[in-house]
């Protein structure tokens, strides 16, 4: 007789529905946000560096400084630029790295001396010189090859590098399996921060516990609907990842699965402590965003890696489900990852998923029973 | 007393340090109108609350039907109906869409549901189709349909919780004529109000100040004690001379005496202290033998207690 009741539950659900589908702003987020994040992440935001201004004084006009030219625009990221005053360039921001070539470099070069060339870069923006530094290299030697007539295998010393699972180092690949973490983070936190609060801010929450209705009731009623919702968002990433991006999926799909409800879980719980302390839509819409949003998109590693963070915020990320949950995404989807080697990402999620929804149950618990 | 429908005995509930409700004892009779008349913060809200078992009592016990408070209010929550103050239904979804809620809440079977709904609609005289957005319903409307909803389950005692707050003066008096049909079908209805003349169509009102019950009564007895005397209406056909009142104040037997508008009601002991107050009344007043009302009493005993 005090069980709990599916019956109560869904009723519960069958509403939440009902006023999703009555609310543009929910529908439209719900729906919206998916389909801007993956547009936006899959298209407008590219992190590869193309067509990179180099300004050129050409000092020497020689036979193996117009090789060395050739070589940088054929390489396809580079864009020579013949200039007088490189350094002026640079300044002006109308060039990204000067290239000086001195009188004497062919001589050198046809007398089988090593010839020297001087590359200077932008430092202020030190992605873009992070990313020109990995391509020197290749240019290095590809002149090598073409300017003394030696094959990459006779250097004395080389270093080559592989990249395995995205050889092509595409950020697509990358980015777009991890956009999983900023519908679930967002959105799942999002909608049920708002869903109880709005229902404490009109008095119906009043209403609800007049009838014989359970705590735990309410909670499943207004969770599961809108883990579905969140759920159909991430599949419409996984369906635009493979389709539209030909990301490859290399994992088990049921392990994806249970990784997002793992991920899932532990943002409803958190939307609903946060919708159960706040209990004004406004708050707790803030609060939801902030905390929602920062974790997900700073410090999960889907644009920063979190092996590049100061000490602490390597620690701090151990207690953040987004960070867990894009270990997760991302092996499972570019290398196979199995159960085995995603059992601590996987474990710290189910720990903190459990952690969260007790908390947000209790604090429930004792603010709805008198 | 086995007609209680409801029996409350010493109950008070307290907040840390403030006593919202303060050792509150009455009995409800089966199929009365019970108003709790105060002003707010009386703690008449409260005292529903506890009643409707969403707030546990700190002392003292109440039976509802029958239950007390043992299984946390689990087994009230079940008999009785609850109109909140603040919400009444959901306004994004339709009026079959609420009631269909309440109903799922309820646990009712989807038959005893629509034949529910049928006679409420009746009882109501609601007559438009279930796909009719909630939000654009009249306020008046909105209520009698909350209140509909929250009898789906054909509870024994509703309780309304100012039920007419915001609510057109022409839908406030359907709405009390839509209580006093529930009643009518035997069933309890205790309402808090604020509005005098809701009050005088309660059966019993149960005056409330501070947490505390001060008088408890049918209407015209609730007058009786507070005036025993004679009461009457003093119209000075413009300002009040100031010493006149100011004599009449100190008057021996004057019980109480409050502007109306531009007149002055006066109650006193008995008639021979009225006729010696009046006695100096000025040449251009006028005055004449009332019979007081809720508002009077309601000043008298709450903020009278007050000074």
């Amino acid at each position: 007789m005090n069980g709990f009741s599916l019956h109560r539950a869904w009723a519960i659900a069958r509403k939440e529905v009902m006023h999703v589908l009555r609310d543009p702003f929910t529908l439209a987020l719900a729906l919206g946000l998916p389909v801007m994040l993956v547009t936006f992440f899959g298209y407008a935001i590219d992190f590869e560096v193309r067509d990179i201004k180099v300004a050129v004084a050409d000092r020497d006009n020689g036979p193996a400084a117009r090789r060395l030219k050739e070589i940088f625009s054929a390489s396809g990221y580079f864009q020579v630029l013949e200039a007088a005053d490189p350094v002026g360039m640079l300044d002006s921001r109308r060039a990204d790295a000067a290239l000086f070539i001195e009188p004497g470099f062919s001589r050198d070069a046809q007398g089988g001396r090593p010839a020297r060339a001087q590359f200077v870069l932008d430092g202020s923006d030190n992605s873009k010189g992070a990313v020109m530094m990995a391509y020197l290299p290749g240019i290095q030697r590809a002149a090598a090859a073409r300017i003394y007539g030696l094959e990459p295998a006779f250097a004395p010393l080389s270093v080559e590098t592989r990249f395995l699972f995205n050889p092509e180092l595409s950020s697509r690949w990358f980015m777009v399996p991890g956009l999983a973490v900023i519908i679930i983070g967002l959105l799942a936190i999002l909608l049920t921060a708002m869903t109880v609060a709005r229902e404490w801010e009109n008095g119906s929450m009043e209403l609800l516990l007049s009838t014989p209705v359970r705590p735990l009731e309410i909670i499943i009623g207004k969770l599961a609907p809108y883990g579905l919702l969140v759920l159909t968002g991430v599949f419409f990433v996984y369906l635009s990842a493979r389709l539209v991006f030909g990301v490859p999926f290399e994992g088990s799909h049921l392990l994806f699965l249970l990784a997002c409800l793992l991920f899932i879980t532990a943002a409803l719980s958190q939307g609903l402590f946060i919708s159960v302390a706040a209990r004004q839509q406004q708050v707790a819409m803030q609060v939801a965003i902030i905390s929602g949003l920062l974790p997900s998109m700073l410090l999960s590693g889907f644009i920063f890696p979190v092996e590049s963070m100061p000490a602490f915020f390597q620690y701090f990320t151990m207690i953040l489900p987004p960070r867990w949950f894009m270990v997760a995404a991302r092996g499972i989807f570019l290398k196979g990852s199995g159960l085995a080697e995603l059992a601590v990402p996987l474990a710290a999620l189910a720990a903190l998923s459990l952690l969260l929804l007790a908390l947000a149950l209790k604090k429930f618990k004792t603010d709805l029973e008198p | 007393m086995n007609a209680c429908a409801l029996e409350v005995k010493g109950l008070s509930i307290k907040f840390g340090d403030f006593t919202a409700v303060d050792d509150v004892s009455f009995c409800v009779n089966k199929g009365e109108i019970f108003g709790f008349l105060g002003a707010n913060g009386a703690g008449k809200t409260t005292t529903i609350r506890m009643l409707c078992g969403l707030l546990t009592p700190t002392s003292g016990s109440a039976t509802v039907g029958g239950l007390g408070f043992s299984d946390g209010g689990k087994g009230i929550k079940r008999i009785v109906g609850y109109m909140s103050q603040k919400f009444t239904l959901y306004n994004d979804l339709t009026v079959g869409e609420n009631l269909d809620f309440a109903a799922g809440l309820r646990k009712l079977e989807p038959a005893y549901a629509k034949k529910r709904r049928a006679e409420l609609f009746e009882l109501t005289g609601f007559d438009r189709p279930l796909s009719t957005m909630v939000a654009s319903l009249p306020g008046g409307i909105k209520q009698e349909l909350a209140l509909a909803a929250a009898m789906l389950h054909d509870p024994e005692i509703v309780f309304l919780d100012e039920p007419t707050s915001g609510v057109a003066p022409a839908s406030r008096a359907r709405f009390w004529a839509l209580i006093r049909k529930v009643t009518a079908l035997g069933k309890t209805v205790i309402v808090t109000t604020h509005y005098m003349d809701e009050a005088e169509q309660c059966g019993r009102i149960a005056l409330m100040r501070t947490g505390r019950l001060i008088a408890l009564g049918s209407p015209d007895e609730l007058k009786a004690s507070a005036f025993p005397g004679p009461m009457t209406e003093l119209d000075f056909n413009g300002p009040a001379p100031a010493e006149f009142l100011k004599g009449l104040e100190k008057a021996p037997g004057l019980l109480e005496l409050s502007p109306h508008g531009m007149r002055w009601h006066a109650a006193f002991r008995d008639t021979s202290a009225m006729a010696a107050a009046l006695a100096g009344l000025p040449a251009g007043a006028s005055r004449a033998l009332i019979k007081p009302s809720l508002e009077d009493v309601f000043i008298r005993l709450v903020e009278g207690t007050e000074r």
